[in-house]
């Protein structure tokens, strides 16, 4: 086989441990969003103490410690699981503190103003608040999915067949020069993969300045 | 049709507000010194006086964007003790009655025009986007900018902006306008347009409260012209007698100083 078939074997897993992380990611960082800008001072603190925790240690500790440090039962994670749960927790930290930014950066009369009209918590949140926070932390998150995909290279550790695995695996069957080559190939496929992800950042942020503004 | 019919589809009733002994401070800095003002149905009261009086933050205290330490407000048969414990129903049924119009507009930018004056509806009255659409249709086209409908708030003036946020306010039924420095933010010659429309509304006899520095406007449109300084009302009454006659050394000074600039 040769190197870049071997590498090409690990783009399906690379592309699933990004997207189910990243999906994980956008859905449960809201709530913990809310939470850490919550009047609520308990509430606040654990968000915040769960946050730094959970950035304030490597990836690739979080890994080896889900990984082989949970048992429950007879349950343990397999490493495609252990691996989508922890760069998926990652994601819900990181993305949380984006888009409390991001709130935290919609002018404050834009609250007073629902508030004076009478619009719920609720509606003022999802109708006003988020869709300009939106605007404002979509490249952050453009950027932070680029970097994600590039984290998940970190799963290689636990034996996930990503495409850095296969790159090491097919190294140790060539030890000539030929070994170098497959990560020059891996390389360049990460690079080419977060080609997309800029674009659609670039034209959905062209697309609501727009709808902002026109 | 006048502005508050099309507002009201009929003339809501009058309400007037009456508010006691209301005090705010901010940890040990008192910004609002035991104010009381009684606001008569279908009248206009300008609210005047240096920076720093607390001019502004006593309006946000009438709907209860800012929340009294102390004090009661009566309005339509609710009376709210902002010093306890407000249940939802009272907030909703002032914020109801209460419509208010900012210094920065506060338009929602990612809405269209029609948009920021028919979604609040919707929502805080339930009404149909259909009705509501037409309701924000009319009400455009009353404050002249029914060719802005489709436009987002960026691309309209600071003039044309107030009155979208006016046109918003209206859309709800308010029986009561607050009005906060509402031309501070615009060229003398934009917020022209923004006064004809506010002259216009007090014409139809709507309740209004206006904090402002447009003393031409506060002469010739309030019934009631009271002046703030320090955190207190320091007088009030006729705005023709306050202005040529002031019985308080502050007040002199203060309009001196506005009008003779």
């Amino acid at each position: 086989m040769d190197a870049f078939s071997a590498v090409l074997q690990g783009l399906p897993m690379t592309i699933v441990l990004t997207l189910s992380a990243f999906a994980i990611g956008i859905v449960g960082a809201v709530p913990l969003a809310v939470g850490l800008s919550s009047s609520n001072i308990v509430v606040r603190l654990a968000c915040r103490l769960f946050v730094d925790l959970v950035r304030g240690v490597p990836i690739i500790v979080w890994l080896f410690l889900l990984k082989f440090g949970i048992q429950v039962g007879t349950f343990k994670f397999n490493p495609v699981g252990a691996a989508i749960v922890g760069l998926g927790v990652v994601s819900i930290a990181y993305l949380a503190e984006i888009y409390r930014g991001g709130l935290e950066s919609v002018p404050r009369g834009q609250n007073e103003a629902a508030d004076a009209l009478g619009l719920s918590r609720g509606t003022t949140f999802l109708r006003v608040l988020v869709p300009q926070a939106f605007r404002i932390v979509s490249p952050s998150i453009a950027t932070y999915l680029t970097g994600l995909l590039k984290d998940s290279s970190i799963a290689s550790t636990i034996i996930v067949a990503e495409m850095v695995f296969q790159s090491q695996a097919f190294a140790r069957q060539h030890p000539t020069m030929e070994g170098i080559l497959p990560y020059v190939l891996v390389g360049i496929l990460y690079i080419v993969l977060s080609l997309p992800v800029a674009y659609l950042s670039r034209s959905l942020d062209a697309r609501m300045r727009k709808a902002v503004y026109a | 049709m006048t502005l508050s019919e099309i507002a009201n589809g009929k003339l809501a009733p009058r309400t007037g507000i009456r508010l006691d002994n209301i005090s705010k401070r901010y940890g040990d800095h008192l910004v609002i010194d035991d104010v009381s003002l009684n606001v008569e149905p279908g009248t206009v009261t300008a609210l005047i006086g240096p920076s720093g009086a607390g001019k502004s933050t006593f309006l946000r205290c009438i709907n209860l964007l800012e929340r009294p330490d102390s004090g009661t407000i009566q309005v339509d048969h609710h009376t709210i003790e902002p010093g306890k414990v407000i249940n939802a129903k009272d907030l909703a049924a002032l914020r109801r009655t209460v419509g208010m119009v900012f210094q920065s507009f506060n338009l929602f930018p990612h809405m269209s025009a029609l948009k920021n004056i028919s979604f609040p509806q919707q929502k805080v009255l339930g009404r149909s986007k259909e009705e509501a659409d037409e309701r924000a249709l009319q009400l455009l086209e009353r404050v002249g900018l029914k060719d802005k409908a489709h436009q987002h708030p960026g691309r309209c003036s600071g003039g044309q902006q107030q009155r979208i946020a006016i046109a918003r306010a209206l859309a709800l039924d308010p029986s009561i306008m607050l009005f906060d420095e509402p031309t501070s933010a615009l060229d003398p010659e934009v917020g022209l347009e923004v006064l004809a429309v506010m002259r216009e509304l007090a014409d139809d006899g709507m309740t209004m409260i206006v904090v402002t520095h447009e003393m031409q406007f506060a002469r010739d449109v309030s019934d009631t012209l009271v002046v703030m300084a320090d955190c207190k009302i320091i007088e009030q009454g006729d705005p023709r007698a306050i202005m040529s006659d002031p019985q308080e050394d502050r007040t002199r000074r203060f309009l001196r100083a506005v009008l003779e600039r």
